[in-house]
């Protein structure tokens, strides 16, 4: 007799595993892709891929992209913290009063923020810093309207926001109230409560959430085309001047006829995975889960 | 001179008159036991004594409530509640902290320890008196997740005694762990007696018989007998009171 319960378990554990294959293919095929093409690049350059400049087009040896690197690292220094401040405190200011109306608006702009066309935040940007230009005499020293790392964290900032408050305001809101109703009893403060405990009890998911909001910075593209400046042919110095990125770089060099740069695309590409993979490797082996009783 | 004393209290919540002209008076060094069915407003009264009232959206207060000498509805809530140690119906010890720096971090907020050996007579007076030292001493380091039911709630009442609280509300502290936590907890409840002043809200009239010296019944909202506990208990005047200590209600 043929047990009906056992061959449909069987029949939906073999569902679900071929969904779950089918969802993570496209992302193994990518990671295996990238480090088939990005390690010979980054094996034949050696260390001089990460302190030498882009090679020419027609160049025989790769080159480096220590602009870029460069560059993304001053465009995160820059619009991380203030990303990160904003939205956190915005989050926090959402979860502690939710009924009240400026919550309600502060809310429903985030919200409304992460549905913009990355290019359209780019390009409002750009238009507001010639605007400013044109009409402040002597201000083209600090706001130069072909880019700088300024202008670009500025877009980032726009873009990155909506995410990051969304994943903080999440978080805070999965902390149950019985903690925080503790917490009040003993008379700690409304700071003290948010500061010692309700961020506290989430603080793996918090540190995720700066970590998906540096992720989404570094891998911006959009979002620096009319504001970031691409510059190549040094290595920046100031957030004041134009600057390059990886995720720039990427998009133009994988665009061109040349194969050098699409090479040097591939290496580039394989350095951002990796340095994806070990922050997530660190947050996983590194931070403890808080276990709720 | 009492250490709770409500007179003519009136609660609200979003319109809904959920405490209706409630007075009591908690006398020092007591204890003092709040029966009644679910909704009858107790957990309600307690949270109007320690302002935690404050936090439910909605929520309208009115009349007087004094609390260990302070005008409790005009107080700050914070200092307030300093001087007030709570224990609520599940058990809820902070899941981020060890067994020691969940006790420990209700001294350090009301200043009761300056130094490290300080905060540790305190911590290991508290679990003494929750009686669960002997069950944890070594074992500080570990989180509750570790502990049983009964012993995060005698943690959680170690916390709220680590204050030096002179009040202390206890929110239906035995509904959630088994008998015999329950039994250890009563015991620790009536042993603190003398150093605190005990309001206790219960569903069990077996357990307020154990450990109450005064009694409040409170139904819909009001409170419908109040006494010392052997005249409630022996010569109770209200049908609602009989129909509870029944269990029919």
């Amino acid at each position: 007799m043929y047990n009906w319960r056992r061959i449909r378990d069987n029949l939906f554990k073999i569902i679900v595993l071929s969904l779950a294959v089918l969802a993570l293919t496209p992302l193994f095929h990518l990671i295996v892709v990238v480090f088939i093409n990005g390690l010979s690049t980054l094996l034949e350059a050696g260390w001089n891929f990460f302190v030498d400049l882009p090679p020419t087009p027609l160049s025989q040896r790769l080159g480096g992209v220590a602009p870029s690197l460069v560059g993304t690292f001053l465009l995160t220094l820059t619009s991380l913290p203030v990303t990160i401040a904003l939205s956190l405190f915005t989050a926090i200011l959402v979860t502690e009063f939710p009924k009240s109306r400026v919550s309600l608006v502060v809310d429903t702009i985030a919200k409304s923020l992460a549905s913009v066309p990355t290019i359209a935040v780019s390009m409002v940007v750009f238009s507001l810093a010639i605007t400013i230009v044109n009409s402040v005499p002597g201000i083209r020293v600090y706001l130069s309207p072909a880019g700088s790392a300024l202008l670009g964290s500025f877009a980032l900032i726009i873009v990155a926001l909506p995410f990051s408050y969304t994943y903080f305001s999440t978080f805070l809101r999965s902390v149950p109230f019985t903690y925080k109703e503790a917490a009040y009893s003993l008379g700690m403060s409304r700071w003290a409560v948010i500061m010692r405990v309700v961020i506290q009890v989430v603080k793996k998911s918090m540190l995720v959430a700066v970590l998906m909001t540096m992720a989404r910075i570094m891998g911006e593209t959009a979002a620096l085309l009319f504001t970031a400046g691409r510059y190549r042919s040094g290595v920046p110095t100031s957030i004041l001047g134009p600057v390059d990125a990886i995720p720039l770089l990427i998009f133009d060099y994988i665009l061109s006829p040349f194969e050098v740069w699409h090479r040097v695309a591939w290496g580039v590409t394989l350095i951002l995975l990796l340095f994806y993979m070990l922050i997530f490797f660190i947050v996983k082996i590194g931070v403890k889960e808080v276990k709720l009783t | 001179m009492y250490a709770v004393e409500v007179n003519n209290v009136n609660v609200y919540i979003e319109g809904h008159h959920i405490l209706k002209d409630v007075s009591l008076k908690v006398p020092y060094n007591t204890v003092f036991v709040i029966m009644g069915p679910s909704g009858s407003g107790k957990t309600t009264l307690l949270r109007v004594i320690n302002r935690l009232i404050d936090l439910v959206d909605g929520a309208r207060v009115e009349g007087e409530v004094k609390v260990l000498g302070y005008n409790a509805l005009r107080a700050d809530p914070y200092e307030l509640r300093r001087n007030i140690g709570m224990v609520f119906q599940v058990p809820n010890p902070f899941p981020h902290l060890t067994v020691y720096e969940n006790v420990a971090i209700a001294a350090r907020i009301n200043g009761a320890a300056k130094t490290k050996s300080e905060l540790y007579s305190i911590v290991k007076w508290a679990l003494e008196k929750a009686m669960l030292w002997d069950e944890v001493k070594s074992r500080l380091n570990d989180y509750p997740h570790k502990l049983s039911g009964g012993q995060r709630q005698r943690l959680c009442l170690a916390r709220a005694l680590a204050m030096k609280p002179k009040l202390l509300l206890l929110d239906e502290p035995t509904a959630n762990i088994d008998p015999i936590n329950a039994r250890k907890l009563e015991e620790a409840i009536v042993s603190l007696k003398d150093e605190v002043t005990i309001l206790m809200v219960t569903h069990n009239p077996h357990q307020a018989a154990r450990v109450a010296d005064y009694v409040a019944v409170m139904y819909d909202g009001r409170i419908v007998e109040l006494g010392p506990a052997n005249h409630v208990f022996l010569r109770s005047s209200t049908e609602i009171t009989q129909k509870l200590l029944r269990g029919e209600l």
